[in-house]
Protein backbone atom coordinates (compact mmCIF):
# COMPACT_ATOMS: atom_id res chain seq x y z
CA UNK A 1 0.00 0.00 0.00
CA UNK A 2 1.37 3.44 -0.96
CA UNK A 3 2.01 6.11 1.61
CA UNK A 4 -0.94 8.11 0.27
CA UNK A 5 -3.27 5.13 0.54
CA UNK A 6 -2.00 4.38 4.04
CA UNK A 7 -2.71 7.94 5.15
CA UNK A 8 -6.19 7.83 3.65
CA UNK A 9 -6.81 4.51 5.33
CA UNK A 10 -5.72 5.94 8.69
CA UNK A 11 -8.14 8.85 8.32
CA UNK A 12 -10.99 6.55 7.34
CA UNK A 13 -10.38 4.21 10.27
CA UNK A 14 -9.97 6.98 12.82
CA UNK A 15 -12.51 9.59 11.78
CA UNK A 16 -15.01 8.01 9.42
CA UNK A 17 -15.43 4.34 10.21
CA UNK A 18 -16.95 4.76 13.70
CA UNK A 19 -19.84 6.81 12.27
CA UNK A 20 -20.45 4.30 9.50
CA UNK A 21 -20.23 1.35 11.88
CA UNK A 22 -22.67 3.06 14.23
CA UNK A 23 -25.14 3.12 11.35
CA UNK A 24 -24.68 -0.56 10.66
CA UNK A 25 -22.23 -0.51 7.81
CA UNK A 26 -18.58 -0.68 7.06
CA UNK A 27 -16.22 1.14 4.79
CA UNK A 28 -12.79 0.27 3.42
CA UNK A 29 -10.32 1.93 1.14
CA UNK A 30 -10.42 -0.11 -2.05
CA UNK A 31 -7.82 1.98 -3.82
CA UNK A 32 -6.31 5.39 -4.49
CA UNK A 33 -5.52 6.29 -8.05
CA UNK A 34 -4.59 9.69 -9.47
CA UNK A 35 -5.73 11.33 -6.25
CA UNK A 36 -9.17 9.71 -6.38
CA UNK A 37 -10.05 7.49 -3.41
CA UNK A 38 -12.33 4.53 -4.02
CA UNK A 39 -14.22 3.49 -0.90
CA UNK A 40 -16.10 0.20 -0.75
CA UNK A 41 -19.23 0.41 1.38
CA UNK A 42 -20.72 -2.77 2.83
CA UNK A 43 -22.99 -3.86 5.64
CA UNK A 44 -26.23 -2.03 6.23
CA UNK A 45 -27.29 -0.35 3.01
CA UNK A 46 -27.25 3.37 3.42
CA UNK A 47 -24.83 3.48 6.32
CA UNK A 48 -22.10 5.21 4.34
CA UNK A 49 -23.68 7.02 1.40
CA UNK A 50 -25.50 9.71 3.40
CA UNK A 51 -22.13 10.58 4.95
CA UNK A 52 -20.35 10.80 1.60
CA UNK A 53 -19.91 14.57 1.52
CA UNK A 54 -18.69 14.63 5.13
CA UNK A 55 -16.34 11.73 4.43
CA UNK A 56 -14.89 13.54 1.44
CA UNK A 57 -14.41 16.73 3.44
CA UNK A 58 -12.67 14.86 6.24
CA UNK A 59 -10.34 12.96 3.93
CA UNK A 60 -9.47 15.98 1.81
CA UNK A 61 -8.81 18.07 4.92
CA UNK A 62 -6.44 15.45 6.32
CA UNK A 63 -4.84 14.37 3.01
CA UNK A 64 -4.69 17.38 0.69
CA UNK A 65 -3.39 15.30 -2.23
CA UNK A 66 -6.82 13.67 -2.53
CA UNK A 67 -8.88 15.26 -5.28
CA UNK A 68 -12.03 13.17 -5.15
CA UNK A 69 -13.96 10.31 -3.55
CA UNK A 70 -15.85 7.47 -5.21
CA UNK A 71 -18.09 5.13 -3.20
CA UNK A 72 -18.84 1.68 -4.60
CA UNK A 73 -20.88 -1.27 -3.34
CA UNK A 74 -19.49 -4.60 -2.12
CA UNK A 75 -17.06 -6.04 -4.64
CA UNK A 76 -17.49 -2.99 -6.82
CA UNK A 77 -20.85 -4.31 -7.99
CA UNK A 78 -22.21 -2.07 -10.73
CA UNK A 79 -25.51 -0.50 -9.72
CA UNK A 80 -28.72 -1.08 -11.58
CA UNK A 81 -29.46 1.38 -14.37
CA UNK A 82 -33.23 0.94 -14.41
CA UNK A 83 -33.90 3.87 -12.10
CA UNK A 84 -37.07 5.19 -13.71
CA UNK A 85 -39.01 1.94 -13.42
CA UNK A 86 -37.50 1.30 -10.04
CA UNK A 87 -38.95 4.49 -8.59
CA UNK A 88 -42.43 3.62 -9.83
CA UNK A 89 -42.26 0.10 -8.45
CA UNK A 90 -40.98 1.32 -5.09
CA UNK A 91 -43.74 3.91 -4.92
CA UNK A 92 -46.35 1.24 -5.64
CA UNK A 93 -45.12 -0.99 -2.81
CA UNK A 94 -44.99 1.95 -0.41
CA UNK A 95 -48.53 3.01 -1.30
CA UNK A 96 -50.11 -0.44 -1.44
CA UNK A 97 -48.35 -2.46 1.24
CA UNK A 98 -46.39 -0.27 3.60
CA UNK A 99 -48.12 3.04 4.23
CA UNK A 100 -51.55 1.60 5.00
CA UNK A 101 -49.97 -0.44 7.82
CA UNK A 102 -47.69 2.31 9.09
CA UNK A 103 -50.66 4.67 9.28
CA UNK A 104 -51.63 2.77 12.44
CA UNK A 105 -48.73 4.59 14.11
CA UNK A 106 -49.49 7.91 12.36
CA UNK A 107 -46.48 7.33 10.13
CA UNK A 108 -45.69 7.40 6.45
CA UNK A 109 -42.76 6.48 4.22
CA UNK A 110 -42.17 8.59 1.11
CA UNK A 111 -39.76 8.02 -1.73
CA UNK A 112 -37.15 10.76 -1.65
CA UNK A 113 -35.24 9.59 -4.69
CA UNK A 114 -33.58 6.79 -6.57
CA UNK A 115 -29.93 6.91 -7.52
CA UNK A 116 -28.13 4.08 -9.30
CA UNK A 117 -30.29 1.46 -7.68
CA UNK A 118 -30.14 2.96 -4.20
CA UNK A 119 -33.56 3.89 -2.89
CA UNK A 120 -33.76 6.89 -0.58
CA UNK A 121 -36.79 7.14 1.66
CA UNK A 122 -37.96 9.66 4.20
CA UNK A 123 -39.98 8.71 7.25
CA UNK A 124 -42.67 11.17 8.27
CA UNK A 125 -45.28 11.67 10.99
CA UNK A 126 -45.08 9.18 13.83
CA UNK A 127 -42.07 7.44 12.26
CA UNK A 128 -39.87 10.56 12.21
CA UNK A 129 -37.73 10.38 15.32
CA UNK A 130 -39.49 7.25 16.61
CA UNK A 131 -37.29 5.04 18.75
CA UNK A 132 -38.41 2.02 16.70
CA UNK A 133 -37.95 3.68 13.28
CA UNK A 134 -34.96 1.50 12.47
CA UNK A 135 -36.95 -1.62 13.35
CA UNK A 136 -39.74 -0.53 11.01
CA UNK A 137 -37.26 0.23 8.28
CA UNK A 138 -34.97 -2.80 8.47
CA UNK A 139 -37.46 -5.48 9.55
CA UNK A 140 -40.45 -4.24 7.59
CA UNK A 141 -39.89 -1.72 4.82
CA UNK A 142 -36.61 -3.08 3.46
CA UNK A 143 -37.59 -6.76 3.18
CA UNK A 144 -40.97 -5.83 1.71
CA UNK A 145 -39.29 -3.69 -0.93
CA UNK A 146 -36.66 -6.33 -1.67
CA UNK A 147 -39.36 -8.94 -2.21
CA UNK A 148 -41.12 -6.82 -4.81
CA UNK A 149 -38.18 -4.84 -6.20
CA UNK A 150 -35.28 -7.31 -6.34
CA UNK A 151 -33.05 -4.97 -8.35
CA UNK A 152 -32.97 -2.45 -5.50
CA UNK A 153 -29.32 -2.18 -4.46
CA UNK A 154 -30.03 -0.79 -1.01
CA UNK A 155 -32.30 1.36 1.11
CA UNK A 156 -31.13 4.66 2.56
CA UNK A 157 -32.99 6.50 5.30
CA UNK A 158 -32.56 10.23 4.61
CA UNK A 159 -34.93 11.29 7.39
CA UNK A 160 -33.89 14.11 9.68
CA UNK A 161 -35.02 12.22 12.76
CA UNK A 162 -33.94 15.01 15.10
CA UNK A 163 -36.55 17.25 13.44
CA UNK A 164 -39.42 14.88 14.14
CA UNK A 165 -42.05 16.63 16.25
CA UNK A 166 -44.46 13.79 16.98
CA UNK A 167 -42.61 10.48 17.17
CA UNK A 168 -44.90 7.55 18.00
CA UNK A 169 -42.41 6.21 20.55
CA UNK A 170 -39.82 8.32 22.37
CA UNK A 171 -36.88 6.84 24.25
CA UNK A 172 -36.78 6.93 28.04
CA UNK A 173 -33.94 6.66 30.53
CA UNK A 174 -33.26 3.12 31.73
CA UNK B 1 -11.88 -8.01 19.53
CA UNK B 2 -12.05 -9.15 15.98
CA UNK B 3 -15.63 -10.09 15.28
CA UNK B 4 -16.15 -13.82 15.92
CA UNK B 5 -17.51 -15.91 13.10
CA UNK B 6 -21.13 -15.99 14.12
CA UNK B 7 -22.59 -15.15 10.72
CA UNK B 8 -25.87 -16.92 10.20
CA UNK B 9 -26.60 -17.38 13.89
CA UNK B 10 -30.20 -16.63 14.80
CA UNK B 11 -30.80 -14.13 17.58
CA UNK B 12 -34.04 -13.03 19.20
CA UNK B 13 -33.71 -9.33 20.01
CA UNK B 14 -36.26 -8.07 22.52
CA UNK B 15 -36.61 -4.35 21.91
CA UNK B 16 -38.77 -2.18 24.17
CA UNK B 17 -40.61 0.57 22.35
CA UNK B 18 -39.08 3.39 24.37
CA UNK B 19 -35.38 2.73 24.02
CA UNK B 20 -32.41 4.66 22.69
CA UNK B 21 -30.74 1.50 21.51
CA UNK B 22 -32.83 -0.25 18.86
CA UNK B 23 -30.85 1.02 15.89
CA UNK B 24 -27.46 0.30 17.44
CA UNK B 25 -28.35 -3.31 18.23
CA UNK B 26 -29.87 -3.85 14.79
CA UNK B 27 -26.81 -2.32 13.16
CA UNK B 28 -24.53 -4.55 15.21
CA UNK B 29 -26.49 -7.67 14.29
CA UNK B 30 -26.45 -6.71 10.63
CA UNK B 31 -22.71 -6.08 10.68
CA UNK B 32 -22.15 -9.50 12.26
CA UNK B 33 -24.31 -11.22 9.65
CA UNK B 34 -26.82 -12.46 12.20
CA UNK B 35 -30.35 -13.43 11.38
CA UNK B 36 -32.51 -11.30 13.64
CA UNK B 37 -35.97 -12.02 14.97
CA UNK B 38 -37.39 -8.99 16.75
CA UNK B 39 -39.84 -9.07 19.63
CA UNK B 40 -41.23 -5.75 20.83
CA UNK B 41 -44.08 -4.16 22.69
CA UNK B 42 -44.18 -1.57 19.90
CA UNK B 43 -44.71 -3.95 17.01
CA UNK B 44 -46.35 -2.57 13.89
CA UNK B 45 -48.67 -4.79 11.83
CA UNK B 46 -46.22 -4.70 8.95
CA UNK B 47 -44.98 -7.51 6.73
CA UNK B 48 -41.41 -8.23 5.79
CA UNK B 49 -39.79 -9.88 8.80
CA UNK B 50 -42.71 -9.33 11.13
CA UNK B 51 -41.95 -8.06 14.62
CA UNK B 52 -43.37 -10.44 17.22
CA UNK B 53 -45.47 -8.91 19.96
CA UNK B 54 -43.66 -9.12 23.30
CA UNK B 55 -45.32 -7.87 26.45
CA UNK B 56 -42.77 -7.49 29.27
CA UNK B 57 -45.61 -7.14 31.82
CA UNK B 58 -46.67 -10.72 31.13
CA UNK B 59 -43.39 -12.62 30.74
CA UNK B 60 -44.73 -16.17 31.00
CA UNK B 61 -47.41 -15.81 28.36
CA UNK B 62 -45.18 -13.67 26.14
CA UNK B 63 -42.34 -16.16 26.44
CA UNK B 64 -44.58 -19.03 25.38
CA UNK B 65 -45.75 -17.08 22.35
CA UNK B 66 -42.23 -15.97 21.41
CA UNK B 67 -40.76 -19.46 21.70
CA UNK B 68 -43.48 -20.92 19.51
CA UNK B 69 -43.35 -18.18 16.88
CA UNK B 70 -39.68 -17.23 16.74
CA UNK B 71 -38.49 -20.73 15.93
CA UNK B 72 -35.12 -22.00 17.11
CA UNK B 73 -32.71 -19.26 18.14
CA UNK B 74 -29.10 -19.33 19.29
CA UNK B 75 -29.43 -16.47 21.76
CA UNK B 76 -31.97 -14.14 23.32
CA UNK B 77 -30.85 -10.58 24.02
CA UNK B 78 -32.76 -7.87 25.89
CA UNK B 79 -31.90 -4.56 24.29
CA UNK B 80 -32.92 -2.58 27.38
CA UNK B 81 -34.08 -2.98 30.97
CA UNK B 82 -37.81 -3.54 30.45
CA UNK B 83 -37.12 -6.72 28.46
CA UNK B 84 -34.64 -8.32 30.87
CA UNK B 85 -37.08 -10.56 32.73
CA UNK B 86 -38.80 -11.61 29.53
CA UNK B 87 -35.47 -12.45 27.89
CA UNK B 88 -34.54 -14.70 30.81
CA UNK B 89 -37.93 -16.41 30.66
CA UNK B 90 -37.62 -17.03 26.94
CA UNK B 91 -34.04 -18.28 27.26
CA UNK B 92 -35.07 -20.68 30.01
CA UNK B 93 -37.86 -22.12 27.86
CA UNK B 94 -35.53 -22.37 24.87
CA UNK B 95 -32.82 -24.16 26.86
CA UNK B 96 -30.28 -21.36 26.42
CA UNK B 97 -27.84 -20.09 29.08
CA UNK B 98 -29.49 -17.45 31.22
CA UNK B 99 -29.35 -15.67 34.55
CA UNK B 100 -31.67 -16.75 37.35
CA UNK B 101 -34.85 -14.71 37.12
CA UNK B 102 -34.56 -13.64 40.76
CA UNK B 103 -31.07 -12.26 40.05
CA UNK B 104 -32.32 -10.19 37.13
CA UNK B 105 -35.23 -8.93 39.21
CA UNK B 106 -32.85 -8.02 42.05
CA UNK B 107 -30.74 -6.04 39.60
CA UNK B 108 -33.79 -3.93 38.70
CA UNK B 109 -34.65 -3.23 42.36
CA UNK B 110 -32.18 -1.10 44.30
CA UNK B 111 -33.57 -2.26 47.65
CA UNK B 112 -33.17 -5.94 46.73
CA UNK B 113 -29.65 -5.45 45.45
CA UNK B 114 -28.61 -3.53 48.57
CA UNK B 115 -29.88 -6.36 50.78
CA UNK B 116 -27.94 -8.93 48.76
CA UNK B 117 -24.76 -6.87 48.84
CA UNK B 118 -25.12 -6.40 52.57
CA UNK B 119 -25.47 -10.16 53.02
CA UNK B 120 -22.40 -10.76 50.86
CA UNK B 121 -20.28 -8.05 52.48
CA UNK B 122 -19.92 -6.02 49.28
CA UNK B 123 -18.77 -2.48 50.05
CA UNK B 124 -21.66 -0.04 49.59
CA UNK B 125 -23.05 3.08 51.31
CA UNK B 126 -24.83 2.54 54.64
CA UNK B 127 -28.54 2.44 53.87
CA UNK B 128 -32.05 2.01 55.20
CA UNK B 129 -35.12 0.91 53.31
CA UNK B 130 -38.22 2.90 54.15
CA UNK B 131 -41.63 1.39 53.44
CA UNK B 132 -44.05 3.26 51.22
CA UNK B 133 -46.48 3.48 54.13
CA UNK B 134 -43.93 5.18 56.39
CA UNK B 135 -44.93 8.63 57.60
CA UNK B 136 -42.82 11.74 57.82
CA UNK B 137 -41.60 10.89 61.32
CA UNK B 138 -40.36 7.49 60.24
CA UNK B 139 -38.65 9.04 57.22
CA UNK B 140 -36.97 11.68 59.34
CA UNK B 141 -35.87 9.06 61.86
CA UNK B 142 -34.40 6.85 59.14
CA UNK B 143 -32.54 9.79 57.65
CA UNK B 144 -31.17 10.82 61.03
CA UNK B 145 -30.09 7.25 61.62
CA UNK B 146 -28.21 7.23 58.31
CA UNK B 147 -26.58 10.58 59.01
CA UNK B 148 -26.32 13.74 56.95
CA UNK B 149 -25.89 14.45 54.20
CA UNK B 150 -27.86 11.49 52.89
CA UNK B 151 -29.37 10.48 49.55
CA UNK B 152 -33.03 9.57 49.13
CA UNK B 153 -33.67 7.24 46.19
CA UNK B 154 -36.43 5.50 44.32
CA UNK B 155 -35.71 1.78 44.06
CA UNK B 156 -36.91 1.33 40.49
CA UNK B 157 -35.81 4.29 38.36
CA UNK B 158 -32.57 4.93 36.46
CA UNK B 159 -30.39 7.73 35.19
CA UNK B 160 -30.49 9.66 38.49
CA UNK B 161 -34.26 9.98 38.18
CA UNK B 162 -35.93 10.01 41.59
CA UNK B 163 -32.68 10.68 43.47
CA UNK B 164 -32.16 13.66 45.82
CA UNK B 165 -29.60 14.62 48.41
CA UNK B 166 -30.90 15.79 51.79
CA UNK B 167 -28.90 17.68 54.38
CA UNK B 168 -31.29 17.44 57.33
CA UNK B 169 -34.46 15.70 58.50
CA UNK B 170 -36.81 18.22 56.91
CA UNK B 171 -34.90 17.93 53.63
CA UNK B 172 -35.21 14.14 53.70
CA UNK B 173 -38.96 14.31 54.29
CA UNK B 174 -39.37 16.81 51.45
CA UNK B 175 -37.17 14.72 49.15
CA UNK B 176 -39.20 11.60 49.88
CA UNK B 177 -42.46 13.39 49.08
CA UNK B 178 -41.09 14.68 45.82
CA UNK B 179 -39.71 11.30 44.79
CA UNK B 180 -43.03 9.62 45.55
CA UNK B 181 -44.58 12.13 43.16
CA UNK B 182 -42.05 11.15 40.50
CA UNK B 183 -42.87 7.47 41.05
CA UNK B 184 -46.61 8.11 40.81
CA UNK B 185 -46.20 9.99 37.53
CA UNK B 186 -43.99 7.18 36.24
CA UNK B 187 -46.82 4.73 36.92
CA UNK B 188 -44.85 2.79 39.51
CA UNK B 189 -46.77 0.76 42.11
CA UNK B 190 -47.67 2.76 45.22
CA UNK B 191 -46.15 0.04 47.42
CA UNK B 192 -42.57 0.73 46.32
CA UNK B 193 -40.25 1.59 49.21
CA UNK B 194 -37.56 4.26 49.15
CA UNK B 195 -33.89 3.99 50.05
CA UNK B 196 -32.06 6.38 52.31
CA UNK B 197 -28.31 5.98 52.02
CA UNK B 198 -25.30 7.84 53.21
CA UNK B 199 -23.81 10.34 50.80
CA UNK B 200 -20.41 9.06 49.74
CA UNK B 201 -18.07 11.84 48.62
CA UNK B 202 -15.39 11.08 46.06
CA UNK B 203 -14.86 10.36 42.39
CA UNK B 204 -17.53 8.37 40.57
CA UNK B 205 -16.92 5.76 37.89
CA UNK B 206 -19.03 3.39 35.87
CA UNK B 207 -17.92 -0.12 34.94
CA UNK B 208 -19.25 -1.99 31.95
CA UNK B 209 -18.48 -5.63 31.44
CA UNK B 210 -19.63 -8.96 30.13
CA UNK B 211 -20.16 -12.01 32.29
CA UNK B 212 -19.37 -15.49 31.08
CA UNK B 213 -20.24 -18.19 33.59
CA UNK B 214 -19.84 -15.64 36.34
CA UNK B 215 -16.46 -14.32 35.23
CA UNK B 216 -16.37 -10.62 34.35
CA UNK B 217 -14.54 -9.28 31.30
CA UNK B 218 -14.45 -5.50 31.64
CA UNK B 219 -15.30 -3.65 28.46
CA UNK B 220 -15.04 -0.06 29.68
CA UNK B 221 -14.49 2.05 32.77
CA UNK B 222 -15.72 5.62 32.53
CA UNK B 223 -14.68 8.43 34.84
CA UNK B 224 -17.54 10.82 35.62
CA UNK B 225 -15.61 13.98 36.41
CA UNK B 226 -18.50 16.45 36.48
CA UNK B 227 -20.94 14.48 38.62
CA UNK B 228 -22.52 17.07 40.95
CA UNK B 229 -22.63 16.81 44.73
CA UNK B 230 -26.41 17.23 44.75
CA UNK B 231 -29.20 17.95 45.40
CA UNK B 232 -29.73 16.22 42.02
CA UNK B 233 -27.16 13.97 40.38
CA UNK B 234 -27.08 14.64 36.66
CA UNK B 235 -24.80 12.24 34.83
CA UNK B 236 -23.12 14.59 32.43
CA UNK B 237 -19.61 13.72 31.37
CA UNK B 238 -18.26 10.19 30.89
CA UNK B 239 -14.65 9.73 29.79
CA UNK B 240 -12.71 6.53 29.20
CA UNK B 241 -10.18 5.15 29.95
CA UNK B 242 -10.34 5.88 33.63
CA UNK B 243 -7.55 7.90 35.19
CA UNK B 244 -7.94 6.19 38.56
CA UNK B 245 -4.64 4.89 39.94
CA UNK B 246 -4.10 1.24 39.04
CA UNK B 247 -4.67 -0.16 42.52
CA UNK B 248 -7.86 1.84 43.02
CA UNK B 249 -9.13 0.84 39.60
CA UNK B 250 -8.39 -2.83 40.31
CA UNK B 251 -10.29 -2.55 43.60
CA UNK B 252 -13.24 -0.92 41.81
CA UNK B 253 -13.37 -3.71 39.22
CA UNK B 254 -13.15 -6.32 41.94
CA UNK B 255 -16.03 -4.64 43.80
CA UNK B 256 -18.13 -4.55 40.63
CA UNK B 257 -17.50 -8.26 39.97
CA UNK B 258 -18.33 -9.16 43.56
CA UNK B 259 -21.49 -7.08 43.36
CA UNK B 260 -22.60 -8.93 40.22
CA UNK B 261 -21.78 -12.28 41.82
CA UNK B 262 -23.70 -11.37 44.97
CA UNK B 263 -26.78 -10.73 42.85
CA UNK B 264 -26.35 -14.15 41.24
CA UNK B 265 -25.67 -12.79 37.75
CA UNK B 266 -23.61 -15.13 35.60
CA UNK B 267 -24.26 -14.19 31.98
CA UNK B 268 -24.42 -11.12 29.80
CA UNK B 269 -23.72 -7.44 30.25
CA UNK B 270 -23.52 -5.46 33.46
CA UNK B 271 -23.30 -1.75 34.11
CA UNK B 272 -22.21 -0.73 37.60
CA UNK B 273 -21.88 2.69 39.22
CA UNK B 274 -19.34 3.15 41.99
CA UNK B 275 -18.06 5.95 44.19
CA UNK B 276 -14.50 5.95 45.41
CA UNK B 277 -14.93 6.74 49.10
CA UNK B 278 -12.09 8.99 50.19
CA UNK B 279 -13.22 9.68 53.75
CA UNK B 280 -10.90 7.27 55.50
CA UNK B 281 -7.77 8.44 53.73
CA UNK B 282 -7.49 5.23 51.73
CA UNK B 283 -9.64 5.20 48.55
CA UNK B 284 -12.34 2.55 48.94
CA UNK B 285 -14.75 1.70 46.10
CA UNK B 286 -18.42 1.48 47.12
CA UNK B 287 -20.99 0.21 44.66
CA UNK B 288 -24.05 2.44 44.24
CA UNK B 289 -26.04 0.48 41.66
CA UNK B 290 -25.70 -2.36 39.19
CA UNK B 291 -27.88 -3.16 36.19
CA UNK B 292 -27.92 -6.38 34.14
CA UNK B 293 -27.51 -4.50 30.87
CA UNK B 294 -24.88 -2.44 29.13
CA UNK B 295 -24.53 1.32 29.56
CA UNK B 296 -27.71 3.30 28.93
CA UNK B 297 -28.80 6.02 26.54
CA UNK B 298 -26.57 6.34 23.50
CA UNK B 299 -23.43 6.30 25.64
CA UNK B 300 -22.14 3.07 24.09
CA UNK B 301 -21.47 5.05 20.93
CA UNK B 302 -18.50 6.57 22.73
CA UNK B 303 -16.91 3.11 22.74
CA UNK B 304 -15.19 1.52 19.80
CA UNK B 305 -13.05 -1.56 20.06
CA UNK B 306 -10.33 -2.93 17.87
CA UNK B 307 -11.54 -3.40 14.33
CA UNK B 308 -14.33 -0.89 14.80
CA UNK B 309 -16.36 -3.36 16.89
CA UNK B 310 -19.17 -1.77 18.88
CA UNK B 311 -20.26 -2.59 22.43
CA UNK B 312 -23.50 -3.99 21.01
CA UNK B 313 -21.49 -6.41 18.88
CA UNK B 314 -19.63 -7.48 22.01
CA UNK B 315 -22.93 -8.05 23.81
CA UNK B 316 -24.32 -10.11 20.94
CA UNK B 317 -21.12 -12.16 20.58
CA UNK B 318 -21.14 -12.79 24.33
CA UNK B 319 -24.75 -14.00 24.13
CA UNK B 320 -23.66 -16.41 21.40
CA UNK B 321 -21.04 -17.91 23.68
CA UNK B 322 -17.92 -15.95 22.80
CA UNK B 323 -15.89 -14.64 25.69
CA UNK B 324 -14.56 -11.19 24.82
CA UNK B 325 -10.82 -10.61 25.19
CA UNK B 326 -9.71 -7.66 27.35
CA UNK B 327 -11.05 -4.36 26.10
CA UNK B 328 -8.91 -2.60 23.58
CA UNK B 329 -10.17 0.84 22.77
CA UNK B 330 -8.70 2.91 20.01
CA UNK B 331 -8.31 6.34 21.63
CA UNK B 332 -9.60 8.07 24.76
CA UNK B 333 -13.24 8.88 24.17
CA UNK B 334 -16.22 10.26 25.97
CA UNK B 335 -19.81 11.34 25.91
CA UNK B 336 -21.63 14.28 27.40
CA UNK B 337 -25.31 13.85 28.19
CA UNK B 338 -27.53 16.88 27.85
CA UNK B 339 -30.12 17.48 30.55
CA UNK B 340 -32.98 19.92 30.87
CA UNK B 341 -31.95 22.59 33.33
CA UNK B 342 -35.55 23.61 33.98
CA UNK B 343 -39.06 22.46 33.17
CA UNK B 344 -40.76 23.73 30.06
CA UNK B 345 -41.04 23.22 26.35
CA UNK B 346 -37.90 22.74 24.31
CA UNK B 347 -38.23 25.63 21.89
CA UNK B 348 -34.96 25.67 20.02
CA UNK B 349 -31.50 24.16 19.89
CA UNK B 350 -28.90 26.60 18.65
CA UNK B 351 -25.19 26.26 18.06
CA UNK B 352 -25.29 22.66 16.84
CA UNK B 353 -23.00 23.28 13.89
CA UNK B 354 -20.55 25.20 16.04
CA UNK B 355 -20.56 22.47 18.71
CA UNK B 356 -20.10 19.69 16.16
CA UNK B 357 -17.20 21.56 14.58
CA UNK B 358 -15.20 21.79 17.80
CA UNK B 359 -11.91 19.84 17.67
CA UNK B 360 -12.29 16.27 18.86
CA UNK B 361 -16.07 16.12 18.51
CA UNK B 362 -17.14 12.99 16.65
CA UNK B 363 -20.90 13.21 16.99
CA UNK B 364 -23.82 15.22 18.33
CA UNK B 365 -27.41 14.08 18.58
CA UNK B 366 -30.43 15.89 19.94
CA UNK B 367 -32.90 13.23 21.08
CA UNK B 368 -35.88 15.29 22.23
CA UNK B 369 -37.92 16.96 19.48
CA UNK B 370 -38.37 20.70 19.61
CA UNK B 371 -41.84 21.36 20.95
CA UNK B 372 -41.83 18.63 23.61
CA UNK B 373 -42.13 19.19 27.34
CA UNK B 374 -38.96 18.48 29.27
CA UNK B 375 -38.20 18.28 32.97
CA UNK B 376 -35.02 18.55 35.01
CA UNK B 377 -34.04 15.92 37.55
CA UNK B 378 -35.31 14.40 39.72
CA UNK B 379 -38.34 14.24 37.39
CA UNK B 380 -36.50 14.18 34.04
CA UNK B 381 -37.09 10.91 32.19
CA UNK B 382 -35.04 11.54 29.08
CA UNK B 383 -31.82 13.04 27.84
CA UNK B 384 -31.99 16.06 25.58
CA UNK B 385 -29.11 14.70 23.58
CA UNK B 386 -25.57 13.41 23.48
CA UNK B 387 -22.20 14.80 22.38
CA UNK B 388 -19.35 12.41 21.57
CA UNK B 389 -15.62 13.10 21.43
CA UNK B 390 -12.25 11.48 20.94
CA UNK B 391 -8.85 12.97 21.71
CA UNK B 392 -5.30 12.02 22.54
CA UNK B 393 -5.89 12.04 26.30
CA UNK B 394 -8.89 11.71 28.63
CA UNK B 395 -8.32 15.31 29.75
CA UNK B 396 -8.43 16.56 26.16
CA UNK B 397 -11.57 14.49 25.58
CA UNK B 398 -13.31 16.06 28.56
CA UNK B 399 -12.18 19.52 27.46
CA UNK B 400 -13.55 18.94 23.95
CA UNK B 401 -16.92 17.87 25.32
CA UNK B 402 -17.16 20.85 27.66
CA UNK B 403 -16.16 23.20 24.84
CA UNK B 404 -18.81 21.73 22.55
CA UNK B 405 -21.44 22.00 25.30
CA UNK B 406 -20.60 25.66 25.73
CA UNK B 407 -21.53 26.24 22.08
CA UNK B 408 -25.00 24.74 22.42
CA UNK B 409 -27.96 26.96 23.25
CA UNK B 410 -30.95 25.00 24.53
CA UNK B 411 -33.97 27.26 24.75
CA UNK B 412 -36.60 25.99 27.17
CA UNK B 413 -39.63 28.19 27.66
Amino acid sequence: MTDLAARVRAVVERSVLPSVVARGGSLRVAGVEDGVVTLEASGSPGAALPLASRVEALIRAAVPEVTGIRVIGPGGKPPSAATGGLADRVRRVLDAEINPAIAAHRGRVVLAGVDQGWVRVRLEGGCQGCSLAEVTLRQGVEPLLRASVPDMVGLIDVTDHEAGTAPFFSPEKR
Amino acid sequence: MSAPDVAGARVLLLIPAQTYRASDFLAAAHRMGLTVVVGSDGALPLGGRPVLHADPRDPERSAARLVSRAGPVDAVVAVDTPMLALAVTVAARAGLPHNPIESVMAATDKAAQRRRWAAAGVCQPAFQIVRASAGDDAMAKAAAGTGFPCVVKAVSLSGSRGVLRADDEAGAVAAAARIRGVLARAGRPAREPLIIEEYVPGPEVSVDGLLTNGSLAVTAVFDKPDTPAGPTFEETLLVTPSRLPGQVLAAALDTAERAARALGLRHGPIHAELRIDTRQGRPAPAVLELAARSIGGLCARALRFTGGVSLEEMVLANALGYRPPPAHLGRPSGVLMLHAERAGTLQAVGGKAEAAAMPGITGLMITVPVGQRVHPLPEGDRYLGFIFAEADTPQDTAAALRAARSQLRLTIG
